[in-house]
């Protein structure tokens, strides 16, 4: 058999990427796509967007060194603290340059997916401060496990529509996402939360994303004499928090970088999210990328006790940079991530998300499992604060 | 089949009425009895779905379709065999395929393109690979003899029009609305969308995407169409008689070619 080239051809990344998406979407992605290249890095935009992260989203944010954690895990550990970020997570990042980028696009709408519920919050609090009518797509199931953030949605003004087909998660949301927004591109924006889907969005949310690595670089080289981490990490689920804090260390061979999935009940189980570990190359959401699937193609459920890494896909540039080596993927389990969860309130009185408890859960294995040296210094995106997931852990891990 | 048959059914007759299927829906057996019955009522041409777990270009009537299907156990390779049925049992009839992307990708372009050519199927509308990644497909259809389709839009621009216009083999597939299938639009501006993209292009058109009615089938041949598809419509009534019918097969098939007889009218 002839082996076919399966690159594709729009904004890929290697063999990954591409717009696969309904020719009924085509004229909005064409129209992003410009809006990207010809908006996003002129003076004007990029001036009202960082005034707008000083000033409302309260960038930047500080590196915290976390001493007794590192003596527990045996590394040096440094958080970049995103969950500081108004909002309580990297999102908010994305949703102000995709906001303003949307309002000079003459949009008057956003609508948004979301699993955790942390973009549908910084989605809502965005079309409140800008101006648009916003509705978020949330998995019912989600909607349920996460439903402080509804309410913080709501009160923001936002409509949030409770998603109830499929597995009623996070990729349901972003199908019916996807099916509004063919019916309303004319006056509509979709504000995908993360590096996924079709082409402009894993590079123009990338971009909005670059300041978390290239913030941490500066400051850790402050903090450390000029030096750099000896690695860095991130929990991936889409993967935008991963790609923002890689994105400033990519150059630097010397670091090593680490993406870190979520193992759900265990990777050798049908129930975990580790796509970049055990899923393999097809078309989901837009882009030619890791998936979980069976032999036949029909996208699998995903699993994790994080919502917001709940989801059977991931960003074309992770699986680009998954072949290359370039970036590590691991994956450890929900009972991992909530000791982690755990262990980082008690030791330094910080709260992590579910999702970000996973790089927290990877540092505190690092050395055990041989991925790195005692006493190596480590720079962790801390992508979201736990205050969502209270009611869950008390309810069902305390 | 291959996509011979379908230009010797434009050949034979300047207008069709296709109904279409999702393969396996909501049985395997019930399947192939639905598309016979179609076709003794009326429908000169058939579109096949395949069940997705993730039909994003799809509304509510279909994706209740794939899930019916999908819950009674039907995977890819059983949904092959159906189409398979379907052809011993209206072997002159042309069957459009409707997959999405990842399930031709699975198993590798040319490798599903062989299965289905092999099952019968004429042409292949894959609704998530538009023109710009549409070349590995596209290479994949011309060496198996499958019909290519493409989906064009009301945003769809002239040049781009023009483009897909002669990129592809088989017909067009104009989406009359701008949304997903099923959805309920002002019914004018379909048809005179179908009026300008009809004097734009060479290839015939089937206009899909929001047709319900025989007033609708009859529209589009008027409007220059040569194929009017209906699907949701089609879909709500599987669905309905099911429920309401407590699977009698009987039933469901009488009710599903009673709706074929309306809607294929206009088309005889």
């Amino acid at each position: 058999m002839t082996q076919i080239d399966n690159a594709p051809q729009c904004g890929g990344f290697g063999d990954y990427g591409g717009r696969f998406v309904s020719e009924l979407l085509m004229p909005a992605l064409t129209e992003l796509a410009d809006a990207h290249r010809e908006i996003l890095f002129s003076e004007p935009f990029l001036a009202e967007f960082q005034a707008e992260l000083a000033e409302w989203a309260g960038r930047p944010t500080p590196l915290t060194r976390v001493p007794h954690f590192s003596t527990e895990a045996r590394l040096d550990v440094v958080l970049k603290r995103e969950d500081l970020l108004h909002g309580g997570a990297h999102k908010t990042n994305n949703v102000v340059g995709q906001a303003l980028l949307a309002r000079r696009m003459g949009k008057t709408r956003l609508i948004a997916e979301t699993g955790a519920g942390q973009h549908g919050v910084a989605t809502a609090m965005a079309g409140a401060r800008y101006g648009f009518e916003t509705v978020i797509y949330m998995g019912a199931r989600d909607a349920e496990r996460q439903a402080v953030n509804v309410q913080r949605m709501e009160l923001c003004g936002a409509r949030v529509e409770r998603v109830e087909s499929g597995s009623a998660t996070l990729k349901d949301a972003i199908n019916e996402a996807l099916r509004d927004w063919a019916e309303s591109l004319g006056d509509t924006h979709y504000l995908l939360g993360t590096v996924c889907g079709p082409d402009p969005f894993p590079s123009l949310v990338r971009d909005l994303q670059a300041v978390i690595g290239c913030e941490s670089r500066a400051q850790f080289a402050e903090m450390y004499g000029g030096r750099l981490p000896d690695a860095i990490a991130a929990c991936v689920g889409g993967g935008s928090n991963a790609i923002g804090l890689f994105t400033g260390f990519l150059d630097q061979e010397s670091v090593k970088i680490f993406g870190v999935e979520p193992a759900g009940g265990g990777t050798h189980t049908n129930r975990h999210g580790a796509t970049l570990g055990k899923g393999t190359p097809g078309l989901l959401h837009g882009a030619r990328t890791y998936v979980l699937q069976d032999d036949d193609g029909q996208i699998k459920h995903s699993h994790s006790v994080a919502a917001g890494l709940d989801y059977p896909g991931v960003g074309p540039q992770h699986a680009s940079l998954r072949d290359s080596g370039r970036v590590q993927y691991v994956a450890v389990d929900d009972t991992a991530s909530i000791e982690a969860f755990r262990s980082l309130s008690r030791t330094e009185g910080i709260v992590p998300a579910f999702e970000t408890a996973h790089a927290i859960a990877f540092a505190a294995q690092a050395v055990e499992r041989g991925w790195l040296p005692e006493g190596a210094s480590l720079l962790i995106n801390m992508s979201g604060r736990g205050d969502k997931d209270l009611d869950m852990y008390f309810r069902d891990h305390a | 089949m291959t996509l011979a048959s379908l230009h010797s059914a434009f050949a034979a007759r300047p207008h069709h009425f296709a109904a279409f299927l999702v393969l396996g829906d909501p049985t395997p057996d019930l399947s192939v009895e639905l598309a016979r019955a179609a076709v003794q009522n009326g429908a000169t041409m058939l579109e096949l779905g395949m069940p997705y777990s993730d039909p994003c270009a799809d509304g509510p009537a279909i994706q209740a379709a794939c899930d019916r299907s999908r819950a009674a156990g039907v995977s890819t390779p059983q949904a092959i065999d159906v189409l398979a049925r379907i052809s011993a049992a209206l072997p002159d009839v042309p069957k459009n395929l409707l997959v999405y992307g990842n399930l031709v990708h699975a198993p590798g372009y040319r490798a599903f393109c062989e299965r289905v050519v092999g099952a019968g199927a004429s042409s292949l509308l894959v609704p998530d690979i538009p023109l710009e990644e549409s070349g590995p497909l596209r290479a994949a259809c011309r060496e198996t003899g499958l019909g290519e389709v493409q989906l064009v839009g009301p945003g769809t621009d002239p040049e781009r029009l023009r483009e897909i216009d002669s990129a592809v083999d088989a017909f067009l597939y104009l989406a009359g609305l701008q949304g997903v299938t099923g959805a309920v639009q002002d019914d004018d501006a379909k048809f005179a969308l179908l009026e300008r993209v009809r004097d734009q292009v060479e290839r015939p058109i089937c206009l899909g995407f929001g047709l319900s009615t025989p007033e609708h089938v009859r529209r589009t041949f008027a409007a220059g169409g040569r194929i009017a598809v209906v699907g949701s419509q089609l879909a709500r009534v599987i669905d309905a008689a099911w429920q309401g019918g407590a699977g009698d097969p009987a039933k469901i098939v009488d009710v599903f070619g009673e709706a074929c007889r309306m809607l294929s009218a206009p088309a005889t």
